[in-house]
């Protein structure tokens, strides 16, 4: 029994270990699941998405004050039944790093929250359609960067 | 019932293990294994030949002889702007003691905006077009600015990510600087005088022994 505890404990640290490897180290920005979203057939529907940035980091924002930052920026991929009308993205908050004391650059962090305005024709049948996409961003913290990532971004839109 | 989850537990593992073991294959596949992982202090730096915004190549083993400043760094990356600078003092400071700096842009933009960029900072030394076997070769560097100090043998004598108060990158610099470098004509010369002087003593002890 016991050696069966020690077998199975190994067995979980191993597998850790092989997730950390084989997916590298978690992504610093974080979609909370949005599910199912009901639309009203004809009518337009802002959705919220809502993402939450690691401590200790942060990401430019959509706007950021240069053309060489990388923005914060949602790509969604819709079936031929729905449009994507808007993408509305929260206003950067101006700051002031240590790395740079002189200089304030646009950035999100902690949480944030993007509205995709989304919009169906009147005849649509009726059904569940998926959305997918990404968030693409590229995220610092107090004294570095990284690489700009994205994280995937679905749900699903039903009238 | 527990022999079942004991087996469970173990394809769990195996399919795990052949998902990281595929991953790291893929890797090696494309880039050959990462070289650089771990403490690197006292490693040999991977050798490469990366073209320069000048439109020359430059491969880091011609400067064997020289203490050489290997930054990581990208136009996206603002704390990297701050330390640019100060590689372009520390290079005018000591490149007459043997210090090459080496800038390696990891970014996408075209060379030309590189170019605007690591000029409007004031940067003359050598800016090399960084590629992900390099990276790679580098321990994948993710992390900027990285940067290497590299010996006057070609090893690496530390490494340092994010940006850092000026003095820890001098003293790295001197830490570069204070290695020995004896070319290979000079180690065979030495060898070669070694061997005689035995020889010469074991005459003077044969000698000495008539």
């Amino acid at each position: 029994m016991r050696q069966a505890s020690a077998l199975a404990l190994a067995a979980v640290l191993l597998a850790g270990f092989a997730v950390a490897q084989t997916f590298g180290d978690k992504p610093p920005v974080a979609m909370a699941p949005v599910g199912s979203v009901q639309v009203r057939a004809g009518a337009s529907k802002d959705v919220t998405l809502d993402f939450r940035i690691g401590a200790e980091f942060h990401i430019n924002s959509h706007t950021p004050k240069s053309p060489l930052l990388i923005p914060t920026v949602l790509r969604l991929t819709v079936p031929a039944q729905v449009i994507v009308a808007d993408v509305k993205y929260p206003a950067g908050q101006d700051v002031s790093f240590a790395f740079s004391p002189d200089e304030k650059l646009s950035v999100y962090s902690g949480d944030f929250s993007i509205d995709a305005v989304l919009k169906t024709p009147a005849n649509v049948p009726a059904g569940t359609y998926p959305v997918t996409g990404e968030l693409r961003f590229q995220a610092c913290d107090h004294s570095a960067c990284y690489p700009p990532r994205a994280i995937p971004v679905q749900f699903q839109v039903r009238w | 019932m527990k022999r079942n989850a004991l087996v469970f537990v173990v394809l769990f593992i195996a399919i795990l293990a052949m998902l990281a073991s595929g991953k790291y294959l893929d890797r090696v596949r494309k880039h050959g294994p990462i070289k650089l992982v771990g403490n690197v202090q006292g490693v040999p730096a991977p050798d490469f030949t990366l073209p320069s915004l000048d439109g020359s190549k430059v491969k880091l083993s011609d400067f064997r002889g020289k203490a050489v400043l290997l930054n990581f760094w990208a136009t996206w990356c603002p704390p990297c702007k701050v330390e640019m600078p100060w590689f372009e003092d520390l290079q005018k400071q000591y490149g007459k003691d043997g210090l090459v700096v080496l800038g390696v842009a990891m970014d996408d933009s075209e060379p030309a905006t590189i170019a605007k960029f690591a000029s409007e900072l004031g940067v003359n030394y050598p800016v090399l077009l960084g590629t992900d076997k390099v990276s790679d070769d580098y321990g994948d560097v993710q992390y900027l600015p990285t940067t290497f100090y590299i010996g006057r043998d070609g090893t690496i004598v530390d490494k340092m990510t994010g940006l850092l108060d000026r003095k820890e990158i001098e003293a790295s610099v001197k830490k570069a600087l204070n290695t020995d470098y004896r070319p290979a004509s000079a180690l065979q010369n030495e060898a070669k005088a070694e061997a005689k002087a035995v020889a010469v003593n074991k005459v003077v002890a044969m000698d000495a022994t008539r």
